[in-house]
Formats: C-alpha cells, sequence, structure tokens
C-alpha cells in the first residue's frame, strides 16, 4: 500500500496550482505602480510559496475580472507546484488576490487575500504636500 | 578487500566523471557569444547539480528538443519574442511556462529532486543576476 502510494506521487504530479479562467485587458494609459514596502509571503495551497521582496517596483500592465495586474523587472516572480509558471501579481483594494499567469491566461488565486502596503512610485502633487 | 574499496572508487569517479559536460566554460565564452538575431531573445539553460549525474534527460522547448541536462553543463537557444514551455522527462515530465521578449536573456535552472527510481529533474526560472554567477562555470554542452 505504501508503495502504491509513493509510486502514485512519483508518477504524476502530486501538487497543483488551482488555475481559473481569466480576462485579461491590457492597460494603456492611467497605469498605476507602486514599491513594496514589505515582504510577502503567499501560499496558494500548494506548500511553494510565491515571496514577493521588499523594495520591489511594479507597474500595471493590466486588468482581469480578479484585480489589476502588476509586473516588476525588479525579481522573477513564478508560481509552483509540480510544474513552474511565470506569473504576475494581482491586487484588488491593496489586497494581493492571486497571481496571473501569464503564458496560460489564467487566474491563480491565494489561499487568502494578502494585505500589502506600498508606496507609490509618482505621488500626485497633493499627495506630497 | 582494500584493493576493491580504491577499485570501486575510481570506477565510481570515473563514472561521475563522464557524466558532467567538458566543453569551455560559461565564463570563457562569455566574450566570444554571437549576437542575439533581431527580434529574438536568448534562453540559457544550466545544471550545477553532479547529484544524480546519470540522469541526463533531453530539455524540449515548446516540445522540441533542444539539449541536455548534463551536470555542471549548459546550453543557449535564440527564440522569437513570445511565450515558451520548456519541459524535462525522467519518470515524471515537469514544466515551466515562461515569457521572452526581444533582447531579453533568460536564465533556467535544470535542478534536480528526488524520485522514487531516479531522481527528477525540474526547470527552474532564475533572477538574471543569480543566473549568471551560477552559470560562469558549467561548460558548454551545445545546443540541438
Amino acid at each position: 500500500m505504501v508503495c502504491v502510494i509513493f509510486l502514485a506521487g512519483c508518477a504524476f504530479d502530486i501538487s497543483y496550482v488551482k488555475q481559473l479562467p481569466a480576462t485579461f485587458t491590457a492597460s494603456t494609459n492611467n497605469v498605476e505602480s507602486f514599491v513594496l514596502d514589505r515582504p510577502v509571503k503567499a501560499t496558494l495551497g500548494t506548500g511553494f510559496p510565491t515571496r514577493l521582496n521588499a523594495g520591489t517596483r511594479w507597474q500595471q500592465v493590466g486588468e482581469t475580472e480578479y484585480g489589476k495586474v502588476f509586473a516588476t523587472k525588479d525579481q522573477v516572480v513564478t508560481v509552483e507546484a509540480s510544474n513552474i509558471y511565470e506569473a504576475q501579481l494581482v491586487v484588488s483594494n491593496q489586497f494581493i488576490t492571486g497571481f496571473y499567469l501569464i503564458v496560460e491566461n489564467k487566474f491563480a488565486p491565494v489561499t487568502r487575500p494578502i494585505r500589502i502596503e506600498t508606496q507609490p512610485i509618482n505621488p500626485k502633487p497633493d499627495t506630497l504636500k | 578487500m582494500k584493493k576493491l574499496f580504491f577499485l570501486l572508487l575510481i570506477v565510481g569517479s570515473s563514472a561521475l566523471m563522464t557524466g558532467c559536460a567538458s566543453g569551455p566554460k560559461y565564463s570563457e565564452m562569455k566574450a566570444s557569444f554571437p549576437a542575439v538575431p533581431q527580434d529574438n531573445g536568448r534562453i540559457f539553460f544550466y545544471r550545477t547539480a553532479v547529484l544524480g549525474a546519470a540522469v541526463q534527460p533531453a530539455v524540449t522547448v515548446n516540445g522540441k528538443e533542444i539539449g541536455t541536462a548534463q551536470p555542471e553543463g549548459f546550453f543557449y537557444v535564440d527564440r522569437p519574442a513570445g511565450n515558451y514551455t520548456v519541459e524535462t522527462s525522467t519518470e515524471v515530465e515537469r514544466r515551466l511556462s515562461l515569457t521572452l521578449e526581444t533582447n531579453q536573456t533568460r536564465y533556467v535552472r535544470l535542478n534536480i529532486s528526488m524520485g522514487f527510481f531516479i531522481g527528477h529533474v525540474y526547470p527552474e526560472l532564475v533572477d538574471n543576476m543569480a543566473g549568471e554567477n551560477e552559470i560562469s562555470d558549467c561548460h558548454y554542452t551545445g545546443s540541438k
């Protein structure tokens, strides 16, 4: 029985990323950007959390029904289970809701929305007062 | 008994050595890499781990075989900007999906993990700084 469990675990994908259909619309103007104040450990229930580094700069590249989609050039962002997917961050009302899987055009939700603390990169004049 | 031990040691070491890549090092070749063709990006693949040296699966990009995961080896491919799936196959298949932009360089590390019968090699996208650092002592194996 133990051997069967081991075999099943090794021969097939033992950990999946939950993937939901997503409609991605690329941003053209009025894009938001921010710097992440603190590191974030985002869990998707796969056993492989995605870590986002403090100080990384994020720029909006689009939008889905799950929130605005942000990309960064400051670190590689992947979502990992048995397979690994390059991803972009999905944020709604200052909460990370999940990740947009770029190649698959799917949304991978986090187990629980995560509140993030950010600083705008180009603050509007009235926020500088 | 002592002789047998040394004989096994020599045979074992030889087996390990023959499994490793032996071409020029990345650090030696770096200055002479050809320019990336127009509208293309470059993806480097490398494997630092000697562990599981006998396990050297083929590496495919979008289903086409482009190289082998040799210990301490590296190779690269130039591809037009777009979406790509990298796959290695041992007793299981492991996939990595990534994007490639024009003139972008990406590094994919071929890691080894425990398997039931044999080790699993899986591709992982790494930051360019880490990738360029880790690949420097790897030897060129050539791509297909």
